[in-house]
């Protein structure tokens, strides 16, 4: 038994060894040169609160024109208050425009508004942050639930893609797409059936686009983050079943300010999966398949560590659900879910 | 951390979706060679006497029940009459097997897409599936039967690449959701599994292929698809066994292997290896695949260009 260790460990050892050497010199850590927001036109969707609004705002410190668009008018002008106090210079524009971007006409109307004062040039980067999330039991959902789940995380962010990417194409603008999954478009677990489909689904379509857009020199990003401590969160935990809050208890969350700063950073330098901290990290490098790493050695040790350690805790998960179960019958009762 | 016994087919109700062509028509047939009960559930009523009669020839008891329904079940009222109907000559018990192979592909590129195609693409992967997975869970639970669901996902739910932006969300969506189902069916004694074929040779993939970009097929070019009579077998296998994730090939084990996260592993010894190769031999192909993508740039210029696409 020992003996077979060694030989594994020395073998993954001189794996790793070429494999960073392979790293370096396929140059596989990301796009070689720092992207700069300054006088860049940023398109925000979900734009008027929660980590949207947050990287509205520092996107606009950090010198960008800035239009964020989302439903509610009052929202948007309290969001455009906020924008215009982290003003750096007078050259910047922000506006912000109500629009309903979950259909492509809609978000056709929403970028094409907001191309209007640059001459129709459309925005070099644009940040799908809409989303929501209700969970629940399966068993208690309908077609219709399910449905609106897809419209609150797919078709949230699809159309604005497909809408912002026929523009860019069009103009031969070689922008960013920056989708907003999360780390349960990594993993699942009970309650998320609403949510996290559409969470792996705008995965999907940003490992499809990511190798597309290679025709166009558009590029591609897909931020997981996980909780968020934003009024998004308050409501989702309004209907959250008891089990799922249970096993999230332990869980730290982030606010959306934090959260922002870490997808901007992660777009500045090039990464195309934007993790928020070790957690998603862990779930990121355990997960990436095919998908273009930021760092080969970095993700070798999260990788590691994932092995290792994720098996525990999903097996914690499984523990806490098969304790729940007869609490889970009697509720079934109640509502006459059991014959 | 596999189910301790196997499952026998034996005797058990099966309901297939897409079950009269394809894959599903295949996996209706080993059902019956394992002696199950089979109930085929598709649209179109010759496709599915056809299938039948297949399904009949591979009899075993004379107690078997065979019948075919047609329905279309990417609505929750379609597959919950679809599984009433399909539960009546067993007394009104549900199915105790449920395997959701309906489905098709048209991929294409995605500044060609519409909000239309798009929603049919998810119509065509994830819907046609999830609201059967509803109805027949609501029926499960009411019947406080301990059964399976047996989710078609595919290879591009691990991974996409350039012309799949209508067939790889909806694929990931079914993966997302045999996630979370595979977790809160613990709750139930309701087994989840998730199959990741990869090409299968099939009327499906003909039809796929009329409208896919010349790209993805050139990238393509040296895939070895497998026949559906091959998938249906390791599908059922990997059922038998009580597996999770099902792949059918080495490649879709080293997918498997390097994109499992905290997703129950089969064998964690072998996805140590298989994971290993993958590290290694993944990003060799995705760059390779990343430089035809670039390659095609001009071309793709061009066929923009005819297509009226470009500004200028």
């Amino acid at each position: 038994m020992p003996d077979a260790w060694v030989s594994v460990s020395l073998t993954s050892l001189a794996l790793l060894a070429g494999l960073v050497l392979l790293a370096a010199s396929v140059n596989m850590f990301g796009l070689s040169k720092r992207w700069d927001p300054s006088l860049k036109h940023c398109f925000v969707t979900g734009g008027s609160s929660g980590a949207g609004l947050a990287l509205a705002k520092l996107l606009a410190q950090n010198g960008a024109h800035v239009s964020i668009v989302a439903r509610d008018q009052a929202k948007l002008n309290k969001a455009l208050e906020e924008l215009e106090a982290a003003r750096q210079n007078p050259q910047q524009v922000f506006r912000a425009y109500s629009f309903s971007v979950n259909t492509e006409a809609g978000s056709a109307a929403a970028i094409e508004a907001a191309s209007e004062p640059f001459d129709g040039r459309c925005p070099d980067a644009f940040f799908l942050c809409a989303g929501a999330s209700r969970p629940g039991f399966f068993v208690e959902q309908t077609e219709e639930s399910l449905r609106t789940g897809m419209e609150q995380t797919y078709y949230a962010q699809a159309f604005t893609a497909l809408a912002a990417s026929k523009t860019m194409v069009q103009q031969g603008v070689k922008g960013k797409i920056v989708f907003c999954s999360s780390i349960l478009g990594y993993f699942s677990m009970v309650g998320y059936s609403t949510y996290s489909p559409g969470k792996f689904a705008i995965r999907g379509l940003a490992e499809t686009l990511q190798s597309e857009f290679m025709l166009y020199g558009i590029d591609v990003h897909v931020a997981f983050p996980g909780t968020i401590y934003s009024p998004g969160y308050e409501e989702e935990n309004r209907v959250k079943p008891k089990v799922t809050l249970k096993i999230e208890e332990t869980d730290e969350g982030a606010t959306p300010e934090v959260v922002a700063k870490i997808i901007l950073d992660g777009v500045r330098s090039g990464k195309f999966h934007i993790t928020v901290d070790f957690i998603g990290n862990v779930f990121r490098s355990s997960t990436a398949g095919s998908t273009e790493r930021n760092s080969y050695a970095l993700d070798w040790v999260h990788g590691l560590i994932g092995y290792i350690a994720l098996p525990i805790w999903r097996n914690s998960v499984d523990s806490t659900v098969l304790k729940h179960r007869e609490e889970h019958e009697a509720y079934l009762r109640e509502r006459g879910l059991r014959s | 951390m596999l189910f301790s016994k196997k499952w026998d087919p034996k005797g058990k109700h099966c309901l297939v979706t897409g079950g009269s062509s394809g894959a599903g028509r295949a996996l209706a047939v080993e059902l019956a060679k394992a002696g199950a009960h089979v109930s085929i559930v598709a649209r179109n009523p010759e496709r599915l006497q056809k299938a039948l009669e297949e399904v009949e020839k591979a009899r075993k008891t004379p107690e078997q029940v065979f019948r075919c329904y047609s329905f279309a079940v990417n609505t929750e009222s379609g597959s919950v009459a679809a599984i009433e109907a399909a539960s009546e000559p067993f007394g009104g018990r549900c199915p105790d097997a449920f395997f959701l192979c309906a489905g098709a592909s048209r991929p294409g590129f995605f500044i060609e897409q519409s909000e239309a195609s798009l929603k049919q693409g998810m119509e065509q992967t994830y819907y046609a599936q999830a609201f059967t997975a509803l109805a027949a869970t609501k029926a499960m639970v009411k019947q406080g039967i301990k059964g399976k669901v047996v989710f078609c996902s595919s290879i591009l739910g691990y991974f996409s690449m350039v012309g799949y932006s209508t067939y790889s969300p909806g694929k990931f969506a079914l993966r997302g959701l045999a996630e979370t189902l595979q977790s809160e069916f613990m709750l139930y004694g309701i087994e989840v599994h998730l199959a990741m074929p990869g090409t299968m040779y099939t009327k499906g993939y003909e039809e796929e292929n009329v409208g896919k970009p010349k790209i993805t097929l050139k990238l393509e070019e040296t895939d070895e698809g497998a026949t559906p009579e091959h998938v249906a077998g390791v599908i059922l296998k990997g059922v038998r066994n009580g597996k999770f994730h099902i792949t059918v090939d080495f490649i879709g084990n080293v997918f498997r292997a390097s994109s499992a996260g905290a997703s129950e592993r089969n064998s964690y010894a072998l996805d140590w290896i298989h994971g290993l190769i993958g590290y290694i031999a993944l990003p060799i192909w995705r760059k390779s695949v990343d430089t035809a993508v670039v390659g095609h740039r001009a071309e793709h210029q061009e066929y923009l260009r005819e297509r009226g696409f470009l500004s200028v």
